[in-house]
């Protein structure tokens, strides 16, 4: 069997997001541009970035993943996460280990309502014709540094995502449970661009994902799409095997 | 309709020098069976770095095996990888030869790119060019297999002129086939009269377009090599048993094995956005249609597993397609003891083979 995470997934429950309920509307973010970055990490962070639900890809990846969404039910935002790159039983999936957003309302609804573990902080993203730039910077202290380098246009249907979990405590029959919520957001590119990705800083610590270090650039991209957040469609044990333990809400 | 065997020799954690090379032996076994059988192909892939998938990284030291243990099966490397970081053009002429000549003439010679970032990252290869390299890798081989001097100034190799050696035992040169996973690439190989190998996308009916597609361009086709080998094969999962629950139990087993472990890999298309990677990696078709059930829950009915009357009627569904070729993954993951795939293989050979052969069966298929 492909292995499995071994993240002890009890302190993190402490400050994660709590989902009272599942009924959210779908956000509709129309106009918003992504950066994406791909690198492989080294193999000795990997299972501890994953609880034992998933496993880790092969070879061992993180996403970076910067958002600028001009509108929104909860105003303009920027949203920065770094994603751990796993599989939930077969399925492609991107573990979010934590998010920064420049927006407190934005970020509060975020992590109510989709369980994104979201705080406050000064996220900037900034696209070139030479470059795209992103940074976060969490009091005073500069905790990512990244970018696209040489961006070409590349065709729509060429880029894809792979879906999110988040680590949150969710309300189910009445009790407060550990659980991964599936984000299955939905893109519409309307222009896409691929560049070569740099990290320049990255505070494995400040993302709750201490031992990840990029090693290897795979492939950046840059995309102008409007997007959907629906409401959570699946949720999984996180200390289940994923084929055993997901639940459909 | 002929049939083979298809080995991506995968292996479940955890592995050891023990188990891989009981993995390589058993499979030995099985294709001296299907040798017996009167199964007309073995084929071996070439996958790098995929844990637990596939553990064939040297497909030709495999079949050379393969080869000096048989006497009539064709042996198949399927496929090549025609990428330079992982083999230069030379080294794979070169090394074909010698397994065409120490087979006495049963090579033939699948081509292909690779699926996965985990392999062309592996080898620090573009992916943006292993179309580009792969249509030049075929253009050459069969030229330096035929002309007793070869010299080239291309894309992505220059060499002066050179004897290639040694010369493969078939002449003018093996039959040539190439890979398909991709849509379109049925194209490709029949502009180029190539083989198409593992057609594997789609239903079947999109199979029947697919495969009317590529005979009707293959007529007109420019042929990379000195004769067109106009032949459709796909790839599928067998599991045959007398009792139709049990196959279709077990061969489950191999198929939901078989979908799990390629899951984990990291397709090209997932990591590295390219027009050049439309489809997601590894036999999206066999996957696809194996995780579809078919009318009342049931397997998909072009899945081959059951007993030999479910088989049969699959593979009925197959040849009305005009396929020429079924290969088949007879394991994965080592799920199935190696008694039982060769049961399989033996009742497959007595009770459904016949039915697709003008010949009597073999002797061998009446053993158990």
């Amino acid at each position: 069997m492909p292995l499995f995470g071994t993240l002890d997934v009890k302190p993190r429950l402490v400050e994660a997001p709590l989902l009272e309920r599942l009924e959210s509307e779908p956000w509709e973010l129309p106009g918003a541009e992504v950066l994406h970055l791909l690198h492989e990490i080294d193999d000795g962070a990997m299972l501890p970035l994953l609880p034992p639900a998933l496993h880790p890809t092969i070879p061992p990846t993180c996403h970076v993943v910067v958002t600028h969404a001009p509108e929104s039910p909860a105003g303009p935002f920027v949203l920065a996460q770094v994603r751990v790159g796993c599989r939930a039983g077969a399925f492609q999936r991107g573990l979010v280990t934590r998010a920064f957003c420049d927006s407190e309302r934005a970020a509060s609804e975020l992590r109510r309502r989709f369980g994104f573990d979201a705080v406050r902080a000064s996220v900037r993203l900034l696209s070139r014709y030479d470059r795209v730039e992103a940074e976060v910077t969490l009091a005073g202290r500069r905790i990512l540094g990244c970018g696209l380098v040489d961006p070409l246009a590349i065709g729509a249907d060429d880029v894809r995502y792979v879906d999110a979990l988040n680590l949150a405590r969710v309300v189910r029959d009445g009790e407060e449970r550990a659980r991964l919520v599936q984000l299955d957001a939905v893109y519409r590119i309307s222009r896409a661009d691929r560049g070569r990705p740099v990290i320049e800083a990255l505070d494995a610590a400040a993302w709750r994902a201490d031992g990840l270090v990029p090693r290897w650039a795979v492939s950046g991209s840059f995309c102008r799409a409007d997007l959907t957040l629906p409401r959570p469609r699946y949720l999984v044990d996180p200390l289940r095997p994923a084929l055993q333990g997901t639940e459909r809400v | 309709m002929k049939f083979g065997i298809f080995f991506e020799l995968s292996l479940l954690r955890p592995w050891d020098e023990e188990r891989e090379h009981r993995l390589y032996h058993d499979a030995l076994e099985q294709v001296r069976l299907a040798d017996e059988l009167g199964f007309d192909y073995v084929w071996a892939v070439e996958h790098h770095f995929l844990e637990e998938y596939s553990h064939c990284s040297a497909p030709d030291l495999f079949l050379t095996a393969a080869a000096v243990q048989t006497r009539r099966i064709r042996v198949g490397q399927g496929i090549a990888v025609c990428v330079p970081q992982i083999n230069h053009p030379i080294r794979i002429a070169e090394r074909a030869a010698v397994l065409d000549l120490l087979s006495h003439g049963r090579l033939d010679l699948g081509t292909g790119r690779s699926g996965t970032w985990t392999e062309l990252g592996g080898f620090d290869a573009d992916p943006d060019e292993t179309k580009k390299t792969w249509d030049e890798f075929v253009r050459v081989i069969p030229r330096m297999w035929m002309q007793e001097r070869f010299g080239h100034e291309g894309r992505s190799f220059r060499m002066p002129v050179r004897a290639v050696l040694p010369k493969p035992y078939q002449k003018p040169h093996p039959p040539l086939w190439v890979a398909v996973t991709s849509p379109g690439t049925e194209v490709d190989a029949a502009v180029r009269g190539l083989g198409a190998l593992g057609l594997s996308t789609g239903s079947l009916q999109e199979y029947e377009g697919k495969i009317r597609t590529y005979k009707r361009l293959i007529r007109d086709c420019e042929p990379v090599g000195a004769f067109v080998n106009d032949q459709v094969a796909t790839v599928n999962f067998l599991f045959c048993h007398e009792d139709e629950a049990e196959g279709v139990k077990v061969g489950q087993r191999i198929t939901g094995t078989f979908n799990y472990l390629a899951a984990q890999l990291l397709s090209t298309r997932e990591a590295f956005p390219t027009r050049s990677y439309p489809s997601l990696g590894l036999l999206p078709g066999p996957r696809a249609e194996a995780a579809r059930r078919g009318e009342g829950g049931g397997p998909s009915d072009s899945i081959t597993i059951g007993d030999p009357t479910r088989v049969t009627k699959v593979l009925e569904r197959w040849e009305s397609t005009g396929i020429d070729l079924v290969n088949f993954l007879v394991n994965a993951g080592e799920t199935v003891p190696q008694e039982q795939v060769l049961a399989s293989l033996r009742l497959f050979a007595r009770e459904v083979m016949p039915r697709f052969r003008r010949e009597a069966p073999s002797a061998a298929a009446g053993a158990r």
